[in-house]
């Protein structure tokens, strides 16, 4: 059953002996993978067009004659493959390819920052490791060419697989990249009037097999066998971007798209990559302020409880986890006598090309938010009403949740400040020292931005995902959650037990009647579509997940 | 069996054939009259029974490759002439269209009719640019007495028929290159399937048909396909154009009947080994095909079945012979040379080892060869050979093989100098300095 | 930008254009077209081909360093093109390009000195039964040794005959008088 929830047609053949089903008009690299077996290849990508170019996913095909590459031949009823793991053929074609491609290459892996995630080093250590027989003179290309303000060029390295081509003209249609002359003199090019420059360039080098595009901005800054690797979501909108990110004493050191044909097939917006850590202050907030002194928790926790009388107007940012907004419906709920919750929510207009991954919004979340019931309808006419009517007086309070809770269009309006100032109590449980936001509020409660948490958001496409902590929380602060907690303890009124983030998203799908069956590991392999996903009556077992990072 | 029989070359030698009123006054244009009061489907069962075989070097059966074109999809059919003719050793495809292009189009033509196509193209070799003039010519002429578009000779049937120059390149003679080309795009061969009789150009069901197989399309019309499979041998029906050039006294175009004796056609026809040498061995085929010695020659003739059994094969009959004083492996650099240059660059095996060889055999002509270096050779033949998107890598490597496996002593010999620090004055047949490309 | 090419030639464009069932096979002719008023096909050439074909430039790019009769620097007057594949080699092709580097004094790609003269050795032109031969411009001059292509350079220098192929006019350039365009059959 596809997601959707058409019923598809199957098909039963052999792979190596084993017997698999799959899908009518599967093609043998993806089948392969329901049998363990591997078929490698450079050229083939699952949502770009089949070119069949580099022959390294060769397999054998009963009844063919002669070996079939798995990229171009779809699976039949009762077909019989074999791949390396049972062809002798399949071997000698696999490790023939590998020492093709590497003939001209000019093996200078100790200076490629594609060393230690490159295919080439992968698969010619998996199906060739043998010396070479090339004694010729290498083939010379053009070396560290800039093909635009992201991505830099290495014509030797380059296995001709066009992936970066194919992106260009098929996913973002600014067709930029070429493959100029023919034979072994081929190389990619831009036309000399018309740089690489869209805003998904960067995706170029992700689809790169090889060490031929690298990232200029992050060109030799690290060995990538140094970094620490996450499996996170971009925070940059709500399309949430599957991504991996590569972190090195407390810096992000490059940033990838992760395959998930159903969010973001393996794409990455330039804005999201390059500035990830983008919402990681430069100023932190290290201990709690009371009119800007440094103050005690207790005695911060003390002045805010005064949101607990008068109307409060509660800014959410967009981008805080599931958890952190039904902590905060809980708040707003046991804590605040009367209240108006609004999200920072604008959007923008998006270019073609943007539109073909990016949403309209900076909200990475604003989906979460609806989920727990705390906005609804048109966000950005409630969020813009709340701040018009917060400068003509009508809060007593305002409790701020997030450093993005407000706009960056609003940012420089001085009848905001005047207006938060003028309150009984402002409340800002933040992490940028230096924002509007923090030297706008009385009372500042030191937390974490985005990339120090874990949790759950839910993208535009209302998809369930999870997020993990990229690096490590900043001295002094707490999860938002736990704050909220502490305020709603001094107000006399329990909200949340746990110790963890991982504590409240276990408990939160222990809860949450539409998220019953669900487990972290799940939600982290590809999402969950909340709209077609049924809950289950067993309570999620979270031990037996093994998923101990969250 | 094996007289040599006059169907395509009949009135090549009339200086006036190119024109349309001498080719209608010696028989051109009734053909299509006749096939256009036949049943398109009776048509393509004539090229059925008349067994021909595509002309291009594949040899399919033509027939057959037109009942594939399927009938109903609401998309128009296209039919192209390849005139691509880039195969080193062939000049025949030239010979038509220069000198009778009305055999050319009145066969395009009943083909298109047979095929139910209002649109067809020549691709013809930018380099062809005579033939291209001669033949853009006649479309024009065909045109104003409308043998050419709409309502030909009142039977209802509209046929556009244009001329396209290529620009340089022989992959496109390969036919899924050819539809890219045409398409505005780098001449690189297409996966397959979809094969183009069900989606070739801009996706529409395509015939790409041979000039030669199509200039026979009138006779076989005209004297029906069984006529037509009486010429020639089993499984070799009718006649060929054979392009014989290299060491002959008298290289030219030649129609033979399939299944001439291949010395006989070296002696009779071709006037000999040039300079009274003896025969060192012939590549039959166009260069694509393996080479015979000439005691391989003996008793072979020329045609699909007895080339194939030779170990070679008839392909596109570019039939190149070389003399005892052919130093070997300058020629087969210099053939590697023309693969490597011309390989697509597409797929890795193709673009990679063709070069790779050509710098082995480099190395051997410049006195660098080492033990191990033949071996290395056929070994990377065979990564090539069947791991390709197209057949230019299966049969790029047929001639490297047999030229190796035939001439093994020569290629040893040669190596062996050098080990013997023996210096031998090269007579290269290429000129080393880069060019422009 | 400027006009890339002249008003005949662009109306000869939007003739070829509507040959064929999809205006972008017109490229290729297009390209001919351009090279043909400028000598050669420039990077401005290119993007100007793209727009009118609606087309990315790189995509015109890839065709020009693709096809071989396509030159993204000029070549000189005469360019004299050499066939050296097999049955040419074997009837002495190298003896015509070891004439024309003594003749004209420079290397394959480069440019006589007058602006006249320039050669290279190309892959097979399909003229193996009149090998040796060339392609001077359009023109193919068939069975040659180095005598005869000595005279046919003479004879060049003094007619200055047109031995180009003229997408404009669709027509090959007259030819040095009294040679054969063809000597096939």
């Amino acid at each position: 059953m596809s997601e959707n929830g058409q019923a598809q047609e199957m098909v039963t053949l052999t792979i190596d002996d084993q017997e698999v089903t799959v899908p009518k008009g599967t093609n043998l690299i993806e089948a392969a993978k329901q049998a363990q077996s591997e078929v490698p290849y450079y050229c083939y990508h699952p949502h770009l067009s089949v070119p069949g170019n580099c022959r390294m996913c060769q397999v054998e095909v009963e009844g063919a004659p002669k070996l079939m590459i798995g990229c171009h031949t779809q699976v039949q009823d009762g077909m019989v493959v074999r791949t390396h793991r049972s062809s002798e053929t399949v071997k000698q074609a696999q490790a023939s390819t590998l020492e093709l491609l590497l003939i001209n290459h000019p093996l200078d892996c100790t200076v490629c920052d594609q060393a230690g995630h490159c295919k080439l080093q992968d698969y010619h250590f998996e199906y060739n490791a043998k010396p070479s027989r090339f004694l010729e003179e290498k083939n010379h290309k053009v070396k560290a060419e800039p093909l635009g303000p992201t991505v830099i060029l290495d014509g030797e390295r380059c296995i001709s697989c066009t992936r970066c081509v194919r992106f260009c003209e098929e996913v973002t249609g600014t067709g930029e990249l070429g493959l100029l002359n023919r034979g072994d003199k081929n190389v990619i090019a831009v036309h000399p009037d018309k740089e690489l420059n869209n805003p998904l360039s960067g995706s170029v080098v992700d689809l790169c097999p090889v060490g031929a595009l690298t990232h200029r901005n992050w060109r030799f800054n690290t060995r990538m066998w140094f970094t620490d690797t996450t499996e996170s979501i971009c925070p940059g909108c709500s399309t949430g971007c599957n991504v991996r990110v590569y972190e090195r004493d407390g810096k992000v050191v490059n940033v990838k798209a992760r395959l998930n044909g159903e969010v973001n097939k393996e794409w990455m917006c330039d804005e999201g990559r390059y500035g990830f850590d983008r919402f990681i202050p430069e100023s932190r907030l290290t201990s709690p302020t009371l009119k800007g002194e440094e103050a005690s928790w207790d005695d911060a926790v003390a002045a805010a409880k005064g949101l607990t009388s008068g109307k409060t107007l509660v800014l959410l940012a967009p981008d805080l986890h599931l958890e952190e907004f039904a902590i905060a419906q809980a708040f707003v709920q046991q804590v605040l006598s009367d209240a108006d919750v609004v999200l920072a929510y604008r959007e923008r207009t998006l270019t073609e090309v943007e539109a073909v991954l990016i949403s309209p919004d900076y909200a990475a979340n604003f989906r979460g938010a609806e989920f727990v019931g705390l906005v609804s309808g048109d966000l950005e006419q409630q969020y813009t009403q709340a701040l018009e009517q917060l400068q003509k007086g009508a809060y007593e309070n305002v409790l701020v949740v997030g450093d993005r809770a407000l706009c960056v269009e609003d940012q420089d309006q001085s009848a905001f400040t005047l207006a938060m100032t003028q309150a009984s109590c402002s409340v800002g449980i933040l992490s940028d020292a230096r924002s509007k936001l923090a030297q706008a509020c009385a009372v500042t409660l030191p937390s974490r931005p985005f990339l120090e948490k874990s949790g759950m958001l839910i993208n535009r496409t209302k998809r369930l995902q999870y997020a993990r902590k990229v690096i490590e929380p900043g001295q002094g602060s707490e999860p938002s959650w736990k704050i909220l907690g502490r305020i709603a303890q001094a107000a006399g009124q329990s909200i949340v037990e746990a110790r963890t983030d991982r504590d409240v998203t276990l408990s939160l799908l222990g809860a949450e009647p539409r998220l019953k069956g669900l487990r972290i590991a799940k939600i982290s392999r590809e999402g969950i579509c909340l709209d077609s996903y049924t809950p289950e009556e067993s309570p999620a077992d979270e031990n037996a997940s093994g998923d101990a990072r969250a | 069996m094996g007289e040599q029989r006059q169907i395509l070359l009949t009135n090549i030698n009339e200086p006036d054939q190119n024109t349309l009123s001498a080719a209608e006054s010696r028989g051109a244009y009734k053909a299509i009259r006749k096939a256009l009061e036949m049943d398109p489907l009776k048509i393509i069962d004539e090229m059925k029974a008349s067994s021909i075989r595509g002309r291009g070097g594949a040899g399919f059966p033509t027939g057959l490759k037109w009942s594939f074109v399927p009938r109903d999809t609401g998309k128009p059919v296209y039919l192209i002439t390849n005139a691509d003719e880039s195969e080193p050793g062939t000049f025949k495809d030239r010979a038509l269209l220069e000198r009778d292009p009305h055999l050319v189009i009145e066969g395009m033509l009943c083909s298109a009719w047979a095929l139910q196509s209002n649109w067809s193209c020549i691709y013809i070799r930018g380099e062809y640019a005579y033939p291209y003039e001669r033949t853009k010519r006649a479309i024009e002429e065909a045109y104003e007495k409308g043998y050419l578009g709409e309502n030909i000779f009142g039977s209802g049937f509209t046929h556009h028929m244009v001329i396209h120059r290529g620009a340089g390149a022989y992959i496109c003679g390969e036919e899924t290159a050819l539809i890219e080309s045409l398409e505005g795009k780098k001449g690189q061969p297409r996966l397959k399937p979809p094969f183009p009789a069900v989606a070739g150009l801009y996706g529409c069901p395509t015939v790409v048909n041979n000039v030669e197989t199509l200039a026979n399309v009138p006779w076989i019309i005209e004297n029906g396909g069984a006529a037509y499979a009486e010429l020639g041998v089993e499984n070799s029906t009718g006649t060929k154009l054979v392009s014989a050039s290299g060491h002959i006294n008298k290289p030219g175009v030649y129609e033979v009947g399939m299944g001439y004796p291949l010395l006989q056609f070296i002696e009779e026809e071709c006037g000999g080994i040039k300079d009274g040498n003896n025969l060192l061995g012939v590549i039959p085929g166009g260069s694509s095909t393996c080479v015979l010695t000439a005691d391989e020659c003996k008793g072979v003739n020329l045609d699909y079945d007895s080339l194939k059994n030779a170990g070679s094969s008839l392909g596109c009959a570019g039939f190149m012979v070389m003399d005892d004083t052919t130093d070997v492996v300058e020629a087969i650099l210099n053939l590697s040379h023309f693969y490597s240059h011309e390989s697509c660059g597409q797929c890795t095996p193709c673009r990679e080892g063709g070069h790779w060889i050509e710098k082995i055999f480099r190395r051997i002509a410049e006195g660098d060869g080492r033990p191990g270096d033949l071996e290395l050779i056929e070994n990377l033949c065979s990564q090539i050979g069947g791991h390709t998107i197209c057949a230019f890598g299966d049969t790029m490597v047929l001639p490297y093989r047999s030229f190796i496996q035939k001439f093994r002593t020569q290629f040893r010999e040669r190596i062996s100098e050098v080990l013997k620090g023996i210096e031998r004055k090269r007579n290269p047949m290429d000129f080393e300095v880069g060019g422009v490309h | 930008m400027s006009v890339a090419i002249s008003d005949e030639a662009q109306k000869r464009l939007e003739e070829i254009k509507k040959q064929y069932p999809d205006p972008k096979s017109a490229v290729m002719s297009a390209l001919y077209l351009v090279q043909e008023e400028h000598g050669h096909i420039s990077d401005e050439s290119i993007t100007w081909i793209a727009e009118e074909l609606d087309m990315s430039p790189v995509r015109v790019m890839e065709l020009v360093t693709f096809y071989t009769m396509y030159y993204r620097k000029a070549t000189g007057k005469y360019h004299v093109q050499v066939c050296r594949t097999l049955s040419c080699g074997l009837c002495g092709a190298r003896k015509l390009m070891d004439y024309l580097h003594e003749r004209l004094g420079i290397k394959p790609g480069e440019v006589s000195e007058d602006g006249l003269f320039s050669y290279e050795h190309v892959e097979c032109l399909g003229s193996c039964g009149t090998a040796p031969m060339c392609e001077i411009n359009d023109t193919y001059f068939e069975n040659l040794t180095p005598e005869k292509l000595a005279g046919i350079i003479d004879r060049i220098q003094e007619e200055k005959p047109d031995l180009h192929f003229s997408t404009l006019r669709d027509k090959l350039g007259e030819g040095l008088s009294g040679c054969s365009k063809s000597e096939v059959m």
